[in-house]
């Protein structure tokens, strides 16, 4: 085992069964009050034997992808590193990674490992500075394999290129378990100095191993993308159950709010195709019930579609795997061709924002392409201009804002989420740092549905313990005070799940009375003419 | 993982849920439940475990977690105290259904 201090990219190549680092408590950045007692905090646990056998724990004993098993024979072992240098070669190859070979050279030739990244990396932080988790650590050890297989130098030449790493099977499987360590929240690549990337590297490792090696966490591929792609939704979703669940939610807000509506399926030449992560029928139905409230109060003419992939904005291949996202991508455009819509517009998932607004307006172009916008400006339009009837003092708990990297960091939308809680939250209060500036919760990525093993006790002690620092502090006037309930506004549904993770892990709604929700509830619960909250404290205990 | 029930095998994955769905029977439900350290299912467990496996078998997924509390009459809390890991981690398990799937 090496010191979590002094690891080097070169010891990846351990050529022993030996875990490489170990996390220790005592190393992990402290939390504030009232979490500034070790008693306060779930202790860390060992990897059980039989994921020792069956996974690769080699790296820091947790398992990061339930489909990377260890080899059984040498040719087994031989497969996975030939594999692994075939993809290598492709992910350097103009005509295999045409969208990306130019970003991915650019990160791969110019760092000048200045490690201005590393401050800005909450994983890193958080992990009390394990050099493991150092940006560029990953991309360092991808950078000297890649120049050794590539430039194919021998003897003084290869030590002098850097290409010093022993590769075997078990470098292979430590770096893909190392690619999921980085949330690809992006915010080392906005701090660099020269603009490099890491997390796009990080990613670049991930799709070699989903697209030449087939290996992916399940809750991505097998029971993401695939899933979606054969039943409409990553959530196993198909029509039939979502015309249920819409009929029930219409129940709720009638139950809730005495609001009769009629939510509209399918309806051809609407203005507006709203699409949801799915998870939220499943997990967080006030989220679309919400929506639906106020759009109709707004009189908006929108829809929702029940056509296959219409209702599920996910679209996990930006996460892993290029030509996922982009099947996808083309399924989501086709649902709302079918439609005759003007708009797509995208609710409360931060990756889906990305996905349709960014990435697949590039990969979709002509007749196929259809506007994509995200519901913050809308939002914050129907607030500000007063089309709903709001009184704030229906809000007046400690309201904090967590912002989604892919709404903020990778598309600029800061202000109109701060324009609405402002008029609608009278105690609401900024995390710090912020806006584009802000800390992943942890879940990014898909870390948030990878609960398999222990890899849930990784997401909760260090990617997403920065979140929680912020969180505390932000509540710090309130956090210790258990009579007082506490939001946290998190607009997209993987960051909730994250959210939920970690007040669930520390116990902090049961003992600090810490919540979570999204950001159409909270407007909701403003309405003035509820006669009650639409927000239900006492539900999640 | 695996569990042995009335001399069948019963293939877990690596968090406890059953590998094949189709093999759930009564007394597989009472073998998972075991795994959940709930030691006896009450007459309050079946209700759950029922209402899971009539939507399961109609619709294909678990229902909603609210779907779930609202049919049934129990409250979230209660819930979790009848299956301490919860409706989807803990419940949906002993009735059988595949782990959840997406971002729920």
């Amino acid at each position: 085992m090496f010191d979590n201090k002094k690891i080097k990219p070169q010891d990846i190549g351990n050529s022993s069964d030996e875990q490489l680092v170990k996390l220790k408590q005592e190393e992990l950045m402290d939390l504030p009050a009232p979490y500034d007692k070790p008693e306060m905090e779930p202790e860390l646990t060992e990897p059980k034997d039989e994921w020792k056998e069956e996974y690769c724990t080699l790296l820091d004993g947790y398992v990061g992808i339930d489909t990377l098993t260890r080899p059984k024979t040498k040719e087994e072992e031989e497969d996975l590193v030939k594999k692994f240098l075939n993809g290598l070669e492709k992910a350097f190859s103009d005509e295999t990674n045409r969208n990306y070979i130019q970003p991915l050279l650019l990160s791969f030739e110019y760092c000048a490992k200045c490690n201005t990244c590393s401050d800005a990396c909450h994983v890193y932080q958080a992990s009390g500075k394990n050099e493991l988790y150092r940006p560029i650590f990953r991309s360092e050890v991808f950078r000297r394999l890649a120049k050794q297989h590539l430039e194919k130098k021998e003897g003084f030449w290869k030590k002098f290129i850097g290409a010093d790493i022993d590769l075997d099977w078990r470098t292979v499987a430590r770096l893909g378990e190392l690619a999921y360590r980085c949330n690809l929240c992006r915010r080392c690549a906005q701090t660099c100095p020269l603009g490099l990337d890491n997390g796009l590297l990080a990613r670049e490792i991930r799709k070699i191993f989903s697209q030449e090696l087939g290996i992916a966490p399940k809750p991505l591929h097998e029971k993401g993308t695939m899933l979606q792609l054969k039943t409409g939704s990553s959530t196993g979703i198909t029509k039939p159950a979502l015309l249920d669940m819409i009929e029930f939610i219409e129940e709720e807000i009638e139950d809730r709010t005495g609001k009769q509506i009629k939510i509209p399926v399918d309806k051809k030449g609407a203005d507006i195709l709203l699409t949801h992560n799915a998870g939220e029928f499943m997990s967080w139905p006030e989220n679309p019930a919400a929506f639906a409230i106020i759009f109709e109060e707004a009189g908006l003419d929108w829809t929702l579609s029940s056509d296959m992939i219409g209702y599920d904005n996910v679209n996990y291949g930006l996460f892993y795997d290029d030509a996922q996202a982009k099947k996808i991508a083309l399924e989501q455009f086709k649902a709302a061709k079918r439609l005759g819509v003007n708009r797509i517009v995208i609710g409360e998932c931060g990756h889906a924002h990305k996905a349709a607004a960014v990435s697949a307006n590039r990969m979709v172009s002509g007749e196929d392409n259809i506007p994509v916008e995200s519901f913050l400006p809308l939002l914050r339009d129907l607030v500000v201009n007063k089309k709903l009837k709001l009184d704030p003092s229906k809000n007046d708990f400690p309201v904090t804002l967590h912002d989604p990297c892919n709404v903020v960091r990778m598309m600029g939308i800061v202000k109109p989420q701060r324009d609405i809680l402002k008029a609608i939250a009278p105690q609401f209060r900024e995390m710090t740092p912020n806006g584009v500036r802000n800390f992943c919760c942890g879940g990014g990525s898909g870390f948030a549905i990878m609960n398999y093993m222990n890899f849930p006790e990784w997401r909760n002690k260090v990617s997403s313990r920065m979140k929680f620092k912020q969180v505390l502090e932000a509540f710090k006037d309130t956090a210790d005070k258990p009579d007082i309930p506490k939001y946290i506004c998190a607009p997209c549904s993987n960051c909730k799940g994250a959210m939920r993770d970690i007040l669930e892990y520390y116990e902090a709604t049961e003992k600090f009375n810490i919540h979570y929700g999204g950001l159409v509830e909270l407007v909701v619960n403003a309405l003035a003419d509820l006669e009650e909250p639409f927000i239900d404290f006492d539900e999640a205990l | 993982m695996a569990l042995e029930v009335n001399g069948k095998t019963i293939e877990l994955d690596e968090d406890g849920f059953m590998v094949d769905p189709d093999l759930w029977d009564e007394d597989v439900a009472v073998a998972l439940a075991k795994t959940e350290e709930i030691d006896e299912l009450t007459e309050d467990h079946w209700k759950v475990i029922n209402y899971l496996r009539d939507y399961y078998q109609q619709f294909g997924i678990a229902p909603m977690i609210r779907k779930v509390t609202k049919s049934t009459g129990f409250k979230l809390k209660e819930i979790y105290e009848l299956f301490p890991s919860g409706p989807a981690k803990g419940a949906c398990k002993v009735a059988g259904l595949p782990k959840p799937t997406g971002c729920v």
